[in-house]
């Protein structure tokens, strides 16, 4: 490996050389800028948690300052008092757990068997439902919100919970339909059939073969329907009229007042309480979020 | 498994088709009263801390003196209150007794969705406001369909460490002209720092309210609702000086014009602008932000060739014409427009009272703070202005006429072009 040793072949030493510490070099030079790329992509993703988590600290005072810093000058912890007492967010958060929860639950059920059907069964049928599907993602809300007031008010259901989950399944079911039948499509069916072929019935197949390979799919369609109701404010708007059965987007809209005044502490204050749950509902399901559970399932 | 699918298919179709099937619109109980115990639902849009703790105690007391009539607070949103009116109009669910402003309801108050009050409410109550500020909430057929509560005005706010500095004398007086509001704003004009800061992102309502002070109506509206426009010198005065106070006399920031009033008050708070200019509830946000030590008054009403008049666009409670009980709601609409009660409410939101006792009221009640005085005046003299009349002015102000101030403001078009716009817009939709 030294001079000494292998002067008269210069060329195999040479090769080894330069082959394997230049690929070190790179991978040492590369990984830091990796880690930072990594951490200004985190940062780039927090910062809006992270500036909602100053401003709720701050004074008014310090919000209308020009010369204010990021950092509040000390921790002013009545934004969140004040928040709290006056959005009634408890009850608030509780309304819109139900709704939310109770929606992703009906919406997962109805649309799991349904995207199965319309990815594998191929008939007449499918054309038309997919393109029901697709069609009534283009009405705006503006639009529909009359009808479907009067259509709740007859039923019973406005001013009531189950009113808002009824619009918000309905209203999140051809987006995760659509979604969820993308998952399933792309199941190779050869697996389906490798169960048949030994034995398995068809529900067999689609619980111990189909669900766990949706898994993936199951835990987005659940966050994006349980994101959707958690946020929503037009419907329930007009829907919901008694105070004990508000959601939070709705006592949130109580920090902002004519022409643009906007009590700025107290409404980061609760946006940032509001945030809290749809963040615990995603770390509990997004270990189930992830992916190649197929990689390798079939040949070619 | 595909019949299920079909079916959670068939719901959706089902629940949208058979929605747009229907139509809209409930009969009117108007006129008629139930007799015996009521409980009335009453949406209030009340939003600073102090407003909305007034208003509750205002609820509490007349629940606990009126066995008969109980009523039930909710709270609604000045942004949303719109929309939730049509739609709850259309269902017949809308809350018995409705707190907006004028310039919303009477549109609502053409379709008769508004029970007529004027019968319910007391002499005292009545002549407690001026005949100009009853006339925004009154029909052409006669009918009252509101009691005209707080009022809001554009005021100009001073930095007078800022006047102290630059050896200017702060404007006192009755009045303050627009000529000498301009010459002041030029000696404040100084070292990177402007005269005034003025947003108006939305400038619309602005000049629509402070054009009356140059005798700019605008519109001549008759009794239907529909009105022909004239837009000539008095109607064009006041973007006419803003302009060339931002553009030649450069003592008026252009960048604040873009922004919205509450987006400007940083910097005059930070001294960057000695001057600003901004609806009178600003005060209160001036109050609780304002640093150590910053000094501030209000300057005396902006008056133009035709005096300090501005329009009046008071926020308003009314009672629904789907409400059984029509009197009950009228009576309590007539203990909330006391002037004790305005009086509290009118100091919470730092709005002018539009009964006279209530603003006499808060000018006791506040004379250890002095810049009331000049906000309380610049009340004495608003009245109606007929583009609040005029049926289609919501949408020649939406499509038109904003994005034609904010064209002039932002020196893009001539002050002819602005004329030809306002004028061509009305007439393609009026």
């Amino acid at each position: 490996m030294t001079q000494t040793l292998a002067p008269p072949s210069p060329p195999r030493p040479t090769v080894r050389k330069v082959a394997e510490p230049p690929a070190r070099r790179t991978r040492t030079f590369t990984r830091p800028l990796q880690y930072l790329a990594l951490l200004g992509y985190m940062v780039f993703l927090g910062f809006p948690l992270l500036f909602l988590l100053s401003t709720s600290l701050k004074t008014p005072r310090e919000l209308r300052s020009t010369d204010s810093s990021f950092l509040p000058e000390k921790l002013n912890w009545d934004n969140f008092g004040n928040a709290v007492e006056k959005a009634n967010l408890a009850q608030a958060a509780g309304n819109s757990l139900y709704v939310a929860a109770l929606t992703t639950v009906i919406v997962t059920v109805i649309s799991l068997p349904a995207a199965y059907a319309l990815a594998r069964f191929r008939t007449k049928l499918r054309g038309v439902a997919t393109v029901w599907i697709l069609l009534s993602q283009v009405f705006p809300f503006i639009l529909i919100v009359i009808p479907v007031f009067l259509v709740l008010k007859q039923v019973g259901l406005v001013n009531n919970p189950l009113g808002l989950v009824l619009v918000y399944t309905v209203w999140c079911l051809p987006f995760a339909l659509w979604m969820l039948r993308g998952y399933v499509a792309a199941i190779p069916v050869d697996l389906e059939e490798a169960g048949a072929i030994d034995g398995a019935g068809r529900l067999r197949v689609l619980r111990s073969i189909v669900l766990p390979l949706l898994a993936p799919g199951l835990v987005a369609t659940s966050l994006f329907t349980f994101i959707s109701s958690w946020n929503e404010f037009f419907f329930a708007l007009v829907l919901i009229q008694d105070p004990g059965l508000q959601t939070l987007p709705l006592t949130l809209a109580r920090f902002f007042g004519a022409e643009g005044q906007v009590q700025l502490g107290q409404l980061a204050a609760a946006s940032l309480l509001a945030t809290i749950p749809s963040l615990v509902f995603f770390l509990i399901i997004q270990r189930r979020l992830t992916s190649g559970l197929m990689s390798g399932a079939v040949k070619g | 498994m595909k019949g299920k699918a079909l079916l959670g298919i068939g719901a959706v179709a089902a629940l949208v088709l058979s929605g747009c099937a229907l139509n809209g619109g409930e009969s009117s109980n108007e006129g008629e009263s139930t007799s015996g115990p009521v409980t009335l639902t009453f949406q209030s849009l009340a939003y600073q801390d102090s407003t909305v703790a007034a208003v509750k105690d205002i609820v509490d007391t007349w629940n606990s003196d009126n066995p008969d009539i109980q009523i039930k607070l909710t709270q609604g949103t000045w942004d949303n209150v719109h929309d939730q009116l049509v739609t709850q109009f259309q269902g017949g669910t809308a809350p018995d007794i409705i707190h907006d402003e004028s310039s919303d309801i009477m549109g609502f108050a053409e379709q008769g969705y508004l029970a007529d009050i004027g019968k319910y409410l007391s002499a005292d109550v009545k002549s407690a406001v001026s005949k100009d500020v009853w006339d925004t909430v009154t029909t052409a057929d006669g009918k009252v369909i509101a009691a005209p509560t707080l009022l809001q005005t554009y005021v100009v706010f001073a930095n007078t460490d800022a006047f102290t500095t630059a050896g200017v004398e702060v404007p006192s007086g009755k009045e303050l002209s627009w000529d000498d509001f301009q010459g002041v704003a030029k000696q404040l004009t100084a070292n990177g720092k402007f005269g005034v800061g003025w947003g108006l992102k939305q400038p619309t309502a602005a000049v629509m309210n402070t054009a009356l002070g140059f005798d700019g109506t605008f519109f001549d509206t008759k009794d239907d609702g529909s009105a022909t426009i004239h837009v000539g010198d008095n109607e064009l005065a006041v973007p006419e000086r803003i302009h060339a106070m931002a553009y030649d006399d450069k003592s008026l920031d252009p960048v604040s014009l873009t922004q919205s009033g509450t987006d400007v008050l940083p910097n005059f708070l930070g001294g960057k602008y000695a001057m600003y200019v901004g609806g009178n509830f600003l005060a209160q946000q001036i109050t609780e932000s304002a640093p150590t030590g910053f000094k501030w008054t209000v300057l005396p009403p902006l008056a133009g060739s035709a005096g300090a008049t501005q329009a009046a666009n008071p926020q308003t409670m009314s009672v629904s014409a789907q409400s059984k009980a029509p009197a009950q709601a009228a009576k309590f609409i007539d203990y909330f427009s006391s002037a004790e009660n305005q009086a509290k409410l009118a100091q919470g939101d730092w709005l002018i009272p539009a009964s006279k006792p209530a603003r006499d009221a808060v000018a006791a009640e506040t004379k250890s703070t002095p810049v009331w005085t000049p906000i309380l005046a610049s009340g004495e003299d608003l009245a109606g202005a007929p583009f609040q009349k005029a049926k289609n002015y919501p949408q020649w102000k939406d499509q038109f006429a904003t994005p034609a101030l904010q064209q002039y403001l932002a020196n893009s078009i001539s002050l002819d072009d602005l004329k030809k716009q306002l004028t061509d817009g009305w007439s393609s939709i009026g």
